[in-house]
């Protein structure tokens, strides 16, 4: 109190109001409201600019990507009396039934009711994916082969890109041709949801490498969360806090920084090398991008498990539980929604990791959808990377569905991670 | 209201120390506990009352850096020997804490936990009924019998803290140990709280940390003051009150203590 302020005396009343409404004190409130509305206007733009990039980003992807999800077909007359085709739908499987029709010559049947029906040019209407439509047209309805009958069949890549306007000059011309004569129309390209990679871009789908993903992410998801989890709880409630702890913290914060492509060379030597784990496969991925995910499990986990408020564990011990059941009774369950929000962001980032993965071998083309964990397999942010090297434009249509699809994945993980953490949510 | 306790007591201490760290909080502090008395702790604020009576049912062990040197006994069990289970003593040995604190479950959830822990009930039946006796003890039962499955956190800061001592009896300890149990509430909820002391008092020891002397008067038997981690007196709550022998007691209890 020897240095008291030289400013206003503090003594009469007056003084008292005269400081709050000098000058200098109204300066000073304009100055702070300026401040505060400087603050939330920077603060708006960066909202809106991040809205914008994202509605940016959608805005092409949907533009460009969902025509990929429907296929341009071309209706063609066949007459199947005479073809010597026969199948017996009653015992053949449906694969069964479509390479016998391949190999009776299905193929040659339709090439030539196209050049029938319009011309030398009908042969470069239909393609692999034509061939599949019919045959399995046919194993549905076997008495076709006694008549004669019209089919819509998918039409090849030049045929599908120029109907949906960016194709070459020819193939324009034709669908325009083909458009006069009321024999194009589209549907539901279930090919592309249900078939894997191919090199034809109207057979090639995005099932195998979708499956791929979610057997990958499967095994991450089995792997680091209970791990991750059961680390955090350890760390947290059971270590003695001393510079064994303190370094483990540090590792585990720096683990989680560390760039993922060195994750797939520690992979490589462990789980390939060493352990000779199938390559290529679901398996080998998702161990690899466990190794990537659990500790931001962790951090997450120490973090939600730290502000679980003392009072409850007190609570707990107090009417005699052991510290296994203060954990699992009481702290688990509060910390969840925090546990969940960080398992969720760490299983995003893996489903967009591709780094790591070509270390392990899945960067192959795979033709097939994988059936087991440790089939070959690939997975979405891969399948889009091999396709956006391809020069088909068919491809280029299928890249941006792929992503499309990739965006559905993340959001309906996102959008479990919410409904999860809602219905766990307590407040105390 | 007798002075002098003719029973063994259930629980003593002898020459207990507690330190944080380097930091001593707790001075060679002994004192006997009796089944059929309340005991009050009084003292100035920082004083170590809650250290010392968390000492009592090992709650210290799970402050990082606490240490606890001294016999205390319950029962004459030595309750910091190896052999014994501190999960069983803090069911024996109860704890109502200062600030209200409820789990984020029902109410009924809320008292059930103890005894569920514990297997206290066979059949839910058998559990109703140990919810509803320890809810009704706590006075509280009227308030909440429609409203049993309402989160214990929706409860008003006094209904928490007869949840709270619900949930500490619903166990059937031995011992109740309350921490300032009122210190967050109003006098209708005091004086609620204090008329449950009365009433569990002779089924359980109790021992209640206050910085009302009004209250220490009404509830306790036996009064010990507390002061820079020592018990400068201890005795019955009659004399300390109106004839302490030491000068400290007598400034502090006349609130001439700085
Ligand atoms: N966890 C802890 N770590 C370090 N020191 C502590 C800890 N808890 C209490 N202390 C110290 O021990 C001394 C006694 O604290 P205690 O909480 O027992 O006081 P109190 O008598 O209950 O006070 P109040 O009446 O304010 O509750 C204080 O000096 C306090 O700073
Ligand atoms: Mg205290």
């Amino acid at each position: 109190m020897n240095n008291a302020p030289a400013s206003p005396p503090v003594g009469a009343a007056a003084s008292v109001e005269s400081r709050w409404a000098s000058p200098e004190m109204r300066a000073r409130i304009r100055r702070r409201y300026g401040a505060e509305r400087r603050f939330k206007a920077v603060g708006l733009i960066a909202v809106l600019m991040s809205v914008g990039f994202l509605a940016f980003l959608l805005g092409t992807m949907a533009w460009s990507g969902l025509s990929g999800f429907s296929q341009t077909r071309v209706a063609l007359p066949v007459d199947f009396r005479g073809s010597g085709l026969s199948i017996d739908a009653s015992s053949m499987t449906k694969a069964e039934a479509m390479a016998a029709l391949n190999q009776q010559g299905l193929g040659d049947l339709l090439q030539l009711s196209a050049t029938s029906a319009y011309g030398a040019q009908g042969e470069s209407y239909f393609g692999t994916a034509a061939k599949e439509s019919a045959a399995a047209a046919i194993y549905d309805d076997p008495s076709m082969l006694q008549r004669q009958v019209e089919l819509a069949l998918p039409a090849t890549s030049p045929i599908d890109v120029a109907a949906k306007g960016e194709g070459d000059a020819a193939s324009e011309a034709a669908v325009a041709r083909l458009e006069a004569a009321g024999k194009l129309s589209s549907g539901l390209d279930t090919t592309f949801l249900s078939s894997a990679d191919a090199t034809d871009p109207t057979v090639a789908g995005i099932w195998g490498a979708l499956k791929g993903s979610l057997l990958t992410m499967l095994v991450t998801l089995a792997l680091a969360f209970p791990v991750g989890v059961l680390a955090a709880v350890y760390l947290e409630e059971y270590a003695p806090k001393n510079r064994l702890t303190d370094i483990i913290e540090v590792s585990i914060n720096n683990l989680a920084a560390v760039p993922s492509i060195i994750f797939g060379l520690l992979a490589l030597a462990l789980f390939i090398n060493a352990f000779g784990l199938c390559q290529g496969s679901p398996l080998v991925g998702g161990l690899t991008l466990a190794l990537m995910t659990m500790p931001v499990i962790v951090i997450a986990g120490r973090n939600a498990i730290k502000a679980v408020p003392p009072s409850i564990r007190d609570a707990a011990l107090g009417v005699g539980a052991s510290r296994v059941q203060v954990v699992f009774h009481h702290v688990l369950p509060l910390a969840l929604p925090g546990i969940l929000t960080g398992t969720i962001i760490g299983m995003a980032r893996a489903l967009g990791e591709t780094a790591p993965l070509l270390l392990v071998g899945m960067r192959a083309f795979v033709g097939g959808t994988p059936d087991g964990l440790c089939s070959s397999a690939t997975v979405l942010p891969m399948q889009i990377f091999l396709w956006s090297d391809e020069v088909d434009r068919g491809f280029v249509e299928n890249t941006s569905t792929a992503i499309i699809v990739l965006l559905i994945v993340l959001l309906s993980m996102n959008a479990a991670a919410i409904i999860l953490r809602n219905r766990f949510e307590k407040r105390w | 209201m007798t002075t002098e306790p003719n029973t063994a007591p259930k629980m003593t201490a002898r020459g207990v120390n507690v330190f944080y760290g380097d930091k001593q909080a707790i001075d060679d502090v002994s004192i006997d506990v009796y089944r059929d008395h309340v005991t009050a702790f009084i003292g100035p604020s920082g004083c170590g009352k809650s250290t010392f009576l968390r000492t009592l049912n090992r709650m210290n062990d799970t402050v990082a850096g606490a240490r606890v040197t001294g016999d205390i006994r319950l029962d004459g069990e030595d309750i910091y020997a190896p052999e014994m289970d501190v999960v069983q003593l803090r069911a024996r040995v109860g704890m109502v804490f200062q600030k209200p604190n409820p789990f984020p479950k029902s109410i009924f959830d809320n008292v059930a936990y103890g005894p569920k822990i514990h297997g206290l009930a066979t059949s839910k039946s058998e559990l109703e009924g140990i919810v509803e006796s320890a809810l009704t003890r706590a006075g509280l039962w009227g308030e909440v019998k429609d409203r049993l499955q309402d989160s214990g956190t929706a409860l008003s800061g006094g209904q928490q803290q007869r949840l709270c001592i619900a949930r500490a009896i619903a166990v059937d300890p031995e011992t109740v140990l309350m921490d300032e149990p009122c210190s967050a509430l109003d006098p209708i909820a005091t004086a609620k709280i204090e008329e449950l002391i009365h009433e569990l008092r002779g089924r359980y020891a109790i021992v209640i940390v206050t910085h009302n002397m009004q209250q220490a008067a009404r509830v306790s038997q036996r009064t010990a003051f507390f002061h820079l981690g020592k018990i400068v007196e201890y005795g019955a709550t009659t004399d300390i009150f109106t004839n302490p022998r030491e000068e400290r007691t007598k400034d502090y209890i006349t609130g001439r203590y700085g």
